[in-house]
């Protein structure tokens, strides 16, 4: 590529356009093709999160937390309600931690799902889109069952879940993983081996795992760049130490570790992780309550948390402050996306016009999350 | 009836404070098993409140950070940077964070994250924080090392009418955004920032939302917003 | 029926001659423009069909007593071609009004034109033209011009990117088709679509049909170029990068709504249908039977003709619903990285295979 550039034409991607996955906007300088500069501006989305979180009481805080991240709302009552436990120092019956963990993992398989799927429509194929998404739709399903939501659930609480599992839920989450797992190997037929894909995102995007770090990005985007981490692993909550699974790393099997393909392969590979666990807490699943035994008005201890979990975008963590009322005195929300959205500009120059969205799309973000 | 109830409460939560939770969950009664949470909780708090002199040490809780092993960690690191950066730390008390002054921030920092022993190279968090109208603002960093797997927290005061900490984004580049989203909320500047400017808000807001004295604004462009009734209990 | 012979039959004779002429145009016209019209409602419907099929769906179906889209949703392609009709025709106000309105128009045209020189039949062609393979492919590139009057015209951003990325891949691809093309001109000996027709009739040592596509090696491979590149000529996935609808919104056409949008449509179904007529006349014996004097009336072979060219559009249908699409920079190196040196090299095998064999 010569040095010789002309004038730059300013290009806003977005507020409203068919795949910046929300209302985000995307100030884009490029010299015709070649993208010189991308700015990513957020905050559309914004609905002030945390100083709703001032105002109301700790339980009432759950489904904001559903609203942040709305593909993962289980994982996001789950971190939310670790977080809290831990401050109030108590344990949750057993029973609980292992519907938690079947309904996270579950979530999980469904935000992934949405994410590939959507990630093929970005790269401009169709098909693997709607298959995906009629999976996804039996996890939801499922859910409905669990609920009676089908996105926002609200449905783990401080010192619990809403309700216990209904009859025959077990029966047919294994069902649902019966049939779930032959369908990744026809998804990989479909997308994740065809030559176009492996052109459009083998090489792309190449995200060093140094600058993965240095911009907080985690979750399976860090470990897209072959970095070994995770949260259920490495600084295990609720019960996850109890489960036996690997964590998939990226390893440049079509181009460089870190490109796009390695971030969207990590969450192929992850969806049989999660089905693993799945089946392990399911076979572990005790009988008991499900409501641990709590004053109607939640009362943490004077202190403050810092307490991360690990939800399908990277490490979600809450920061409470609490001063002894039943209303959080500050709350904060590090969310993984927004991390990950931060590290767009700098892995997105010199490529062009239709890589960039095919680099936002394997970030995976969320714009609930991001803006709050 | 009601002081066979208190007795009772009484009762099962000594048997809680002793480790045996079972006590507490077996109780039938809803109302009393959570009556005699709430009694567990309160106990807990004076106890603690006891062990610790001092209430405002008391807020900090036992975090994975404060556990045996890692709180050394933040009194390591405290020590360390008295040694290489004398007259940095508010106080040399670490109680599982570690209060500092805003001057040398930036070098210090960089110390933290590039020490071969520390090697913080991951910035998880930035907090801005508000202890109420009229009192200071702080900041706080929670940095983690994925190297080592260990973490520690560094608060740093500011005054609330002239706020001003250094940057931290050519440390951690995720610093920038972080920067931005404190300032955006708190109004904290972050001296050598390269776009201190509005992330979340459009930029013609007035105000910082999350200070505790803030208050909203009558109108945003034309368009007029709803006064919020008090007690949303 | 060509059209010299209707300008024969008609009475008015050579005495007026625009008469004659304007009304064996309008003769042959009508009757074209209502089998595209026909044919993309059945095209469209095809296509939803067949992706919805393909994506484990049902796609349109109609469902109880009352007005929906009709049994297994046949009514579904009327309704949105209603739709179309009816809805407000925006112009935006920056835009180059003149050009903004021409633009449809000459697309359409491209490939309306192009229809005169399709064989359906033995009989049934509009133009039998001694030039008649070279008139489709120059009158079939007209439509580049249509789309950068579209895309030069919306003053948008996007517009203009899909334009300019629609006339680099058109005049790209023209390249390897037209050479691909050269190829069977050299072994028919002939420019006439009919006579390339006539060249196919009969098998290959009693058991293949003697089309060109088994002819010889080299043609086998001028098949799959010529036809790649029609399917990129036609802007259709993998190649829709001009359209791209997850990174240009609607490339060229963002700007369009209501009927002229609708032009755009019918063009691309009607160039579809030109492109696999083309591939089917001059590689897979045009109006020929398969199997060499069976049901080979001239009544039969409009049948042969259609069944072959239907059978690539779904092979074009089926390609967009399986593919992911390629970059812009890809599919430029597809076509002078690959597609031309073999094209080239095609054109050389072919004249040392006409050689040989004599």
């Amino acid at each position: 590529m010569g040095v010789v550039h002309g004038d730059l034409m300013t290009l806003n991607i977005g507020p409203q356009h068919p795949s910046t996955h929300g209302v985000l906007r995307l100030k884009v300088k490029t010299d015709g093709e070649i993208i010189s500069e991308v700015e990513p501006i957020i905050g559309y989305l914004h609905r002030c999160f945390e100083k709703h979180c001032e105002n109301v009481s700790y339980e009432q805080v759950i489904p904001y937390t559903d609203r942040c991240d709305y593909i993962a709302a289980m994982n996001n009552n789950f971190g939310y309600a670790v977080t809290v436990e831990e401050l109030m120092e108590i344990k949750v019956p057993e029973r609980v931690e292992y519907i938690r963990v079947i309904v996270a993992e579950l979530n999980r398989i469904a935000s992934h799902l949405l994410a590939l799927g959507a990630y093929g429509l970005d790269v401009g194929a169709f098909t693997p889109f709607l298959y995906m998404f009629r999976d996804r739709e039996r996890i939801l399903d499922l859910f409905e069952t669990l609920c009676g939501a089908r996105l926002l659930y609200n449905y783990i609480w401080v010192g619990g879940v809403s309700h216990d599992l209904p009859p025959g839920f077990i029966d047919a989450v294994y069902s649902f993983l019966d049939y779930f797992e032959p369908k990744i190997e026809e998804y990989n037929e479909l997308l994740t081996y065809n030559k176009i894909f492996i052109e459009r995102t083998g090489d792309v995007g190449v995200m060093p795992p140094e600058v993965a770090v240095s911009y907080g990005v985690t979750g399976p985007n860090l470990r897209g760049s072959g970095v070994k981490w995770d949260i259920r692993k490495n600084e295990p909550y609720s019960i996850y130490d109890k489960f036996d699974f690997d964590i998939p790393v990226g390893a440049g099997k079509m181009g460089t570790v870190g490109d796009c393909w390695d971030r969207y392969y990590v969450r192929m590979v992850e969806m049989k992780e999660s089905v693993k666990i799945t089946r392990q807490a399911l076979k572990g699943i005790p009988t008991g309550d499900v409501h641990q035994a709590l004053p109607k008005k939640i009362r943490p201890p004077q202190g403050s948390i810092y307490k991360r979990t690990e939800s399908p975008r990277g490490d979600l963590a809450y920061y409470i402050v609490s001063d002894g009322s039943p209303i959080p005195y500050r709350l904060k929300m590090r969310s993984p996306a927004f991390t990950a959205l931060s590290v767009l500009g700098e892995i997105s120059q010199g490529w062009m016009m239709s890589d960039v969205l095919v680099i936002l799309g394997s970030l995976d973000i969320v714009l609930g999350e991001i803006d709050r | 009836m009601s002081e066979d109830q208190d007795k009772f409460i009484a009762d099962v939560v000594e048997k809680a404070l002793q480790g045996d939770m079972d006590a507490i969950n077996n109780i039938e009664d809803r109302v009393t098993r959570s009556k005699a949470k709430a009694a567990l909780v309160k106990a807990k708090r004076e106890a603690k409140a006891a062990a610790t002199e001092d209430t405002s040490k008391s807020e900090e809780s036992k975090t994975e950070e404060s556990a045996p092993v890692v709180k050394s960690l933040s009194e390591k690191v405290a020590a360390c940077l008295n040694e290489k950066f004398p007259n940095s730390l508010e106080s040399e008390d670490v109680n599982g964070y570690i209060q500092m002054k805003d001057k040398n921030w930036f070098e210090i920092a960089q110390y933290l994250r590039y020490n071969l022993d520390f090697l913080f190279d991951s910035l998880q968090c930035v907090t801005g924080y508000d202890f109420g109208e009229n009192e200071d603002l702080e900041v706080r960093y929670n940095l983690h090392s994925m190297t080592h797997n260990h973490a520690i927290e560094i608060r740093i005061k500011t005054d609330r009418n002239n706020p001003k900490v250094p940057s931290v984004e050519q440390v951690w580049r995720i610093g920038d955004w972080f920067e931005r989203e404190t300032y955006d909320m708190y109004g904290i500047e972050f001296e050598g920032h390269s776009n201190m400017t509005r992330i979340l808000c459009p930029e013609d807001w007035a105000g910082w939302p999350l200070r505790k004295d803030y208050e909203t604004q009558e109108s945003y462009h034309g368009i007029v917003v709803p006064k919020v009734k008090d007690g949303w209990e | 029926m060509t059209v010299d012979q209707l300008i024969n039959w008609l009475p008015f004779g050579t005495d007026w001659p625009v008469i004659t002429f304007l009304t064996a145009v309008i003769i042959c016209a009508l009757p074209v423009f209502l089998f595209i019209a026909v044919y993309a409602l059945v095209a469209i419907y095809g296509e939803v069909k067949i992706s919805s099929f393909m994506a484990d769906k049902v796609g349109p179906m109609g469902q109880g007593v009352g007005f929906h889209a009709g049994k297994w949703g046949l009514l579904q392609p009327v309704a949105d071609a209603l739709k179309l009709i009816l809805k407000e025709d925006i112009i935006p106000a920056a835009a180059d009004k003149k050009l903004f309105i021409m633009a449809p128009f000459v697309v359409f045209i491209g490939a309306f034109i192009s229809f005169a020189a399709l064989p359906f039949g033995q009989n049934t062609i509009i133009a039998d033209m001694n030039i008649g393979i070279f008139y489709i492919l120059a009158v079939g590139s007209l439509s580049v011009i249509g789309i950068i009057l579209a895309g030069w015209s919306s003053n948008n951003k996007w517009s203009l990117y899909g334009g300019m990325r629609s006339v680099a891949q058109i005049v790209s691809y023209e390249i390897p088709a037209g050479l691909s093309i050269i190829s069977i001109i050299m072994l028919t000996g002939t420019l006439s679509m009919q006579g390339i027709n006539e060249f196919q009739q009969g098998t290959i040592w009693g058991i293949l049909p003697n089309w060109i596509i088994f002819n010889n090696p080299f043609s086998f491979i001028a098949f799959f170029i010529f036809f790649i590149s029609g399917v990129a000529e036609c802007n259709r996935t993998p190649f829709d990068i001009p359209e791209a609808e997850s990174e240009l919104v609607a490339g060229a056409f963002t700007e369009y709504s209501g009927m002229r949008y609708a032009f755009f449509f019918l063009s691309e179904y009607a160039e579809m249908f030109v492109v696999s007529g083309v591939s089917v006349t001059a590689f897979l014996g045009g109006w020929n039977s398969p199997i060499s004097g069976f049901f080979n009336s001239p009544g039969w072979g409009v049948f042969w003709f259609m069944g072959k060219t239907l059978s690539l559009v779904f092979v074009m249908i089926w390609f967009r619903w399986t593919f992911p699409r390629l970059r812009v920079d890809q599919l430029m190196s597809i076509c002078w990285k690959v597609f031309l040196p073999f094209s080239l090299l095609n054109i050389f095998g072919v004249g040392i295979w006409i050689l040989i064999t004599g």
